[in-house]
């Protein structure tokens, strides 16, 4: 026994040691690599230069389109999580129920968007919300407008193909949560005489905070760090970390000043993630 | 004794030069994906192996011209790649980084043919293709059909237009021709340009046309979008001239792209040699005749019909606007900068 602890700490180290050489090549050291990039000078055509400068974080904090850039990106990804929220919520609480032999289909439904790429998801959008899509069609044929209402190349059409793209993800971390959601508890509730409203607002919801605790988290972080949903449907109005970083990598050539900021964003992450944990134990208590 | 000794001496000499003439090995072209691929395979690769069966041409694609500038640079110790074609303002910085090498004018005779519009100082790689920034329309649903820039703030376009802005370089052609129309010089300022794009503004359907403006007016989003000259004129054809491709009045600005032997290709030799092949004027004439750059080689003898669909046509020649792509890159930022402030957010 003692001498099975004492082998434990060996066998552990061992044990993980593929993972960690596998995030500390994969991850952590390219990570470094952004991080110094981030601090070389870069002339106005893009030439790289090797050096020291702190010159791309100044640039960052005093020049107000980035911090426009960083409430914009907080805002959308914030509506779009919240957008998966309402809408994902009720799904997973009707999945979660549900006792039917089709539960399975309906659930793997319910999560059968990831199958399809991304840009694919976005071109079926254009489709939907274009001057010519359905929905316009529709309110047009009802004779609901004359104009066409732009619902796509600006922040209506990124914010609706954001929300759709979480949509999965939301569904999946809330039916996992749900899963402790003792219904013996609702029952009670109801027997006792509380509204269905009530007994929704008083036991299952605050029984499921964690999992939209949770849900909300990792929705957060993949709508800020989205790139191609607001590339396809933004039309070049919609500004956003993730796009912006893009632009001056790709198109500009300022790695360093692109390295800084997805220096910033790594940072926001950190912040996010000890924002929600903090949260995540308050909810548990 | 001397003599036969003198002659032996030639003949080695020689026999060492026409070695060194015929280059052999493997060497890797990076440039444009699509139809650019396709069409400078049949043009200008296959016929440089069949001048050189000994020399194995790989083509290799790597995204736009600063994506292309990314993977040399990732490449530096131990480059791949052996030539690269790709944006002139791009190849700029590449230069200037030492990722290119200069070109030996004497294996690259060639060089003199080319119209003075094509050299790089310093002797790096010069343009081999020219393009110029053209409206394209919907013949189907424009009539009349739009002639000039300055017809896109007519009222009918609302909502149909797609341009492509800053930092697309398309953006930046935009704004020089903007300027012509508001008559002032843009390299003094470009003030009267941004308040009539930003007028312009409501009426853009999108400033980032996806996948691109031809592709999206044949899809029926758009009527009318900014683009290039020669894949324009490639989906004119292929749409059986649904796409209709204008030559603003105001003028146009040439797109250049340049061909660059890579600094410490492990094939210089076969690199160099096809870089003449492509800057020669069979190269020039077969590309400009299946995709409608202009040649930059002024020597190649170009169909007619082909040069009237391109910038190099004397009347379209007169028109062009001189742009000087280094110049650029010391004001792209502002420029840029002012598109996202007062055209594109309206502010």
């Amino acid at each position: 026994m003692a001498d099975d602890r004492r082998r434990r700490p060996a066998l552990a180290a061992g044990l993980s040691l593929p993972a960690a050489a596998a995030i500390g090549l994969g991850f952590l050291l390219p990570v470094l690599w952004l991080a110094r990039m981030s601090f070389n000078p870069s002339d106005p055509d893009g030439a790289l230069r090797e050096g020291w400068t702190l010159h791309h974080y100044a640039e960052l904090l005093t020049d107000s389109f980035y911090g426009e850039l960083a409430l914009g990106s907080l805002q959308m990804s914030a509506v779009s999580t919240l957008g998966a929220l309402l809408v994902g919520y009720p799904i997973a609480l009707f999945l979660f129920r549900l006792e039917s032999r089709w539960k399975t289909l309906l659930v793997l439904l319910a999560i059968c968007p990831l199958l399809v790429s991304g840009v694919v998801r976005a071109y079926g959008w254009i489709v939907i919300l274009g001057d010519a899509g359905w929905i316009n069609s529709m309110l047009r044929g009802a004779g609901l407008i004359d104009r066409p209402i732009r619902l796509v190349n600006n922040h209506i059409g990124v914010a609706i193909g954001l929300t759709e793209s979480l949509l999965p993800y939301m569904t999946l971390s809330l039916l996992a949560g749900l899963g402790r959601l003792d219904r013996g508890l609702e029952e009670a509730a109801r027997t006792l005489g509380a509204s269905p409203l009530r007994t929704f607002l008083r036991v299952t919801l605050p029984l499921s905070l964690p999992a939209v605790v949770l849900g909300c988290t990792i929705c957060f972080m993949l709508a800020i760090s989205a790139f191609v949903t607001p590339r396809l449907l933004g039309g070049g109005r919609v500004f956003l970390l993730a796009t912006e970083i893009y632009e001056q990598a790709l198109l500009t050539l300022n790695w360093p000043l692109a390295a800084a900021l997805a220096v910033a964003i790594l940072a926001m992450f950190t912040l996010v993630l000890v924002a929600s944990g903090r949260l995540q134990r308050r909810v548990a208590e | 004794m001397l003599a036969r000794l003198a002659l032996a001496a030639a003949a080695l000499i020689a026999a060492a030069s026409t070695a060194q003439a015929q280059p052999a090995g493997e060497i890797t072209v990076m440039a444009y994906a699509g139809i650019f691929e396709d069409k400078y395979k049949a043009a200008v690769i296959q016929p440089f192996t069949q001048k050189f069966p000994q020399v194995k041409v790989n083509y290799f694609t790597s995204g736009n011209s600063a994506q292309m500038l990314g993977t040399l640079r990732a490449q530096r110790s131990s480059p791949q790649i052996d030539v690269a074609i790709l944006d002139a303002s791009v190849s700029n910085v590449g230069n200037k980084e030492g990722v290119f090498a200069r070109l030996d004018p004497a294996k690259v005779p060639s060089l003199k043919e080319l119209h003075a519009l094509a050299m790089v100082p310093d002797g790096f790689g010069p343009a081999v293709t020219f393009d110029h920034w053209v409206l394209v329309y919907d013949t189907g649903k424009v009539k009349p059909a739009p002639t000039a820039l300055a017809d896109l703030w007519d009222s009918r376009f609302k909502g149909q237009i797609g341009l492509s802005a800053m930092p697309n370089i398309q953006g930046i052609a935009a704004t020089v021709l903007t300027s012509k129309i508001a008559g002032e010089d843009f390299k003094v300022t470009i003030d009267g340009a941004m308040k009539r794009l930003k007028e312009l503004g409501p009426s853009v359907q999108t400033f980032d046309p996806q996948p691109d403006g031809y592709t999206m007016i044949l899809g029926n989003t758009l009527t009318v979008a900014s683009g290039w000259n020669a894949r324009a004129q490639l989906y004119h054809d292929e749409s059986k001239g649904r796409l209709g491709v204008v030559f603003p009045k105001e003028g146009s600005v040439f797109q250049i792209n340049t061909i660059n032997l890579v600094a410490g290709s492990k094939n210089p030799e076969a690199a160099t040699a096809f870089i003449e092949h492509a800057l020669g004027r069979d190269a020039q004439k077969r590309f400009t005749e299946s995709m409608f750059y202009a040649p930059v080689n002024a020597k190649a003898d170009i169909a007619p019909a082909a040069i009237a669909r391109t910038a190099a046509s004397p009347e379209n020649m007169a028109k062009m606007i001189p742009l000087d792509w280094g110049w650029v890159t010391t004001i792209r930022d502002a420029w840029n900068n002012r598109w996202r402030r007062e055209v594109i957010a309206g502010r």
